[in-house]
């Protein structure tokens, strides 16, 4: 757990960097800190681990103060990943997976099964990278080892600073979701710093929004989207945060809340999985690739019909009612 | 193509000229000295190198901690007194630096040690600064968000990503100092320098041929032995990824 308690910065002059910045990151939680450039979501993160020094408050990190602790030995227990990757171009890539593991001593069998894992983990073969270098790799290859890095000595905490931020569209979609799929299976508290509305959405259990150093709203992407706080979440998220709010949800969350309609066999549709995101279902509509789709589940069962109509009917209740979910 | 014909054609000139050159210096017998005087050669050989072997490890050795002291976060500010200082031995001409050493230290070897010791302190320095800071920050911040220590960060990080920039460094301040200890035979220091002189003043082709041939192989097997080291000392990783960056 992270909890931040009255947390400020202030530099030299007076110009307040954080400003009384209070928030809670729970076990196993995957939190987002969002803002515009300049309003100290990277300093905040640095703040953690002690790379910026707290003026004001405290900073709690699984019941101690992050600024009683051993800098040393508090980084060693937690994950460390930026945004340009930062691999040691004169080690292997095994050396530089390896090095919080090495300097806490593991034995050389312990770290070998551990490289091995966190290779698998990350979609990269051990043996095919263990003797390459950093540069040999693409940037994307190079991100997946980062993450793999971070990961080493297995910390509780990962603080991430727009790790995927200097990759291509497409490499970082790919790596999201890979990340996703890493966390359901390693389950860290993780802070991750991004500037992407539509990543925060799309990766965080929570997101906090920043502005000049001031939190601005901390809360489960759907409430962010569907009710901000102020004038400035709403313009930060968007005018078309309804839309954003549509990759939050699955088919099969809709066809909890709303009653399909019923399926014949003679209507020509398109089948859609239950797994898929609304956005890709609305897409679909509205192309014209299909008036309706055919919901599918895992069993190839035809549940019922999808149109346009049951989306809207689906995301009126969701932005009125907004259940914590 | 039109590149490699013309590096072509200077190659080819180069060593026409080289074969050309000895081809006078043996048909006119100019290593005679080198022959008959075979003890005074080693000796002035000897002395040679020991010069520029004592001048050049001792400015190693306070060159490379003084760069490494002036890039410590807490003494940065240090750099710029330093740095000047090492530049003031560099901006006054070999020879003066020589008489100045002569002055305080006498005639002889231990004078031209202390004066090419001055004068090969900034090449060192200079390298291993700008090896250091070339260091990109993005890397020393993963090591200190990592839980590094600030001396496994200098010797796993810095050191190993500096290599190449401080050996380049020592490797200039050696050979430049091959040459100007031939002026050590100026304030008696021996060394190559003595025949050399003695061929000036003699207008004897032989003695300057002697002295100044060897001065300049010595040189090249040196530059030649540093870049071998480079290969040795430098990261592997580093010297692919440059490599790769080249082609």
């Amino acid at each position: 757990m992270i909890e931040f308690k009255n947390v400020s910065k202030v530099y030299n002059g007076g110009v307040k960097a954080i400003d009384n910045v209070n928030f809670k990151v729970e076990n196993g939680e995957f939190v987002i800190l969002i803002g515009p450039s300049g309003c100290g979501k990277t300093t905040l993160l640095r703040m953690v681990n002690q790379l910026e020094d707290i003026s004001e408050g405290d900073i709690i990190l699984n019941n101690t103060s992050v600024k009683q602790s051993n800098k040393i030995e508090m980084r060693r227990k937690i994950g460390y990943v930026i945004q340009s990757n930062g691999l040691f171009p004169n080690m292997t890539i095994e050396k530089n997976v390896m090095i919080v593991p090495d300097l806490l001593g593991w034995d050389r069998k312990k770290q070998q099964d551990r490289f091995n894992y966190l290779m698998e983990l990350i979609g990269l073969h051990p043996d095919e990278y263990r003797k390459r270098y950093p540069h040999e790799l693409s940037g994307g290859q190079q991100q997946r080892v980062g993450v793999a890095r971070a990961l080493a000595a297995d910390p509780p905490v990962m603080l991430m600073d727009e790790p995927f931020g200097a990759l291509d569209p497409i490499i970082r979609t790919k790596l999201q979701e890979e990340f996703l799929q890493i966390q359901k299976e390693v389950n860290k508290t993780i802070l991750f710093v991004s500037h992407d509305i539509d990543e925060a959405v799309k990766m965080g259990d929570k997101v906090a929004l920043l502005r000049g150093g001031k939190m601005m709203q901390y809360d489960y992407p759907s409430e962010i989207l569907h009710h901000p706080a102020n004038d400035f979440v709403s313009e930060f998220v968007g005018q078309d945060r309804v839309l954003k709010s549509t990759s939050l949800y699955s088919v099969k969350d809709l066809v909890d809340e709303v009653s399909l309609d019923s399926y014949h066999e003679a209507d020509s549709a398109q089948p859609v999985n239950e797994d898929t995101s609304l956005r890709i279902v609305i897409s679909k509509l509205l192309n014209q690739e299909a008036d309706q789709l055919v919901v599918e589940d895992k069993q190839g069962n035809k549940k019922g019909k999808l149109t346009l109509e049951l989306v809207e009917k689906f995301l009126h209740k969701e932005v009125k009612e907004t259940p914590n979910r | 193509m039109m590149n490699k014909r013309i590096s072509q054609i200077v190659k080819i000139a180069f060593w026409i000229i080289v074969i050309a050159f000895f081809a006078w210096t043996f048909a006119n017998d100019l290593f005679r000295p080198i022959v008959e005087e075979f003890r005074t050669f080693t000796n002035l050989l000897i002395q040679h190198i020991t010069i520029v072997l004592i001048s050049g490890l001792l400015a190693i050795f306070l060159s490379i901690p003084l760069g490494i002291f002036v890039t410590r976060e807490k003494f940065r500010k240090s750099e710029f007194w330093i740095v000047n200082i090492a530049n003031l031995g560099q901006t006054i001409p070999s020879l003066a630096v020589l008489a100045l050493a002569m002055g305080f230290l006498g005639i002889g070897i231990k004078a031209a040690i202390v004066a090419l010791f001055i004068y090969s302190l900034l090449p060192i320095l200079q390298n291993t600064i700008a090896g250091i800071q070339s260091v990109d920050e993005n890397m020393k911040d993963a090591a200190r968000g990592m839980g590094l220590t600030p001396a496994q960060i200098l010797w796993q990080i810095e050191l190993p990503n500096a290599a190449s920039s401080i050996i380049a460094g020592i490797r200039t301040a050696i050979v430049i100092n091959i040459g100007t200890a031939a002026l050590a035979y100026l304030i008696g220091g021996g060394g190559l320098g003595a025949w050399i002189f003695t061929g000036i003043r003699l207008f004897d082709n032989s003695f300057l041929i002697s002295g100044a041939v060897p001065v300049t192989l010595l040189a090249i097997l040196i530059d030649y032995l540093f870049r071998l080291m480079q290969k040795l000392l430098v990261p592997k990783g580093l010297r692919l990824a440059e490599e790769a960056q080249k082609s």
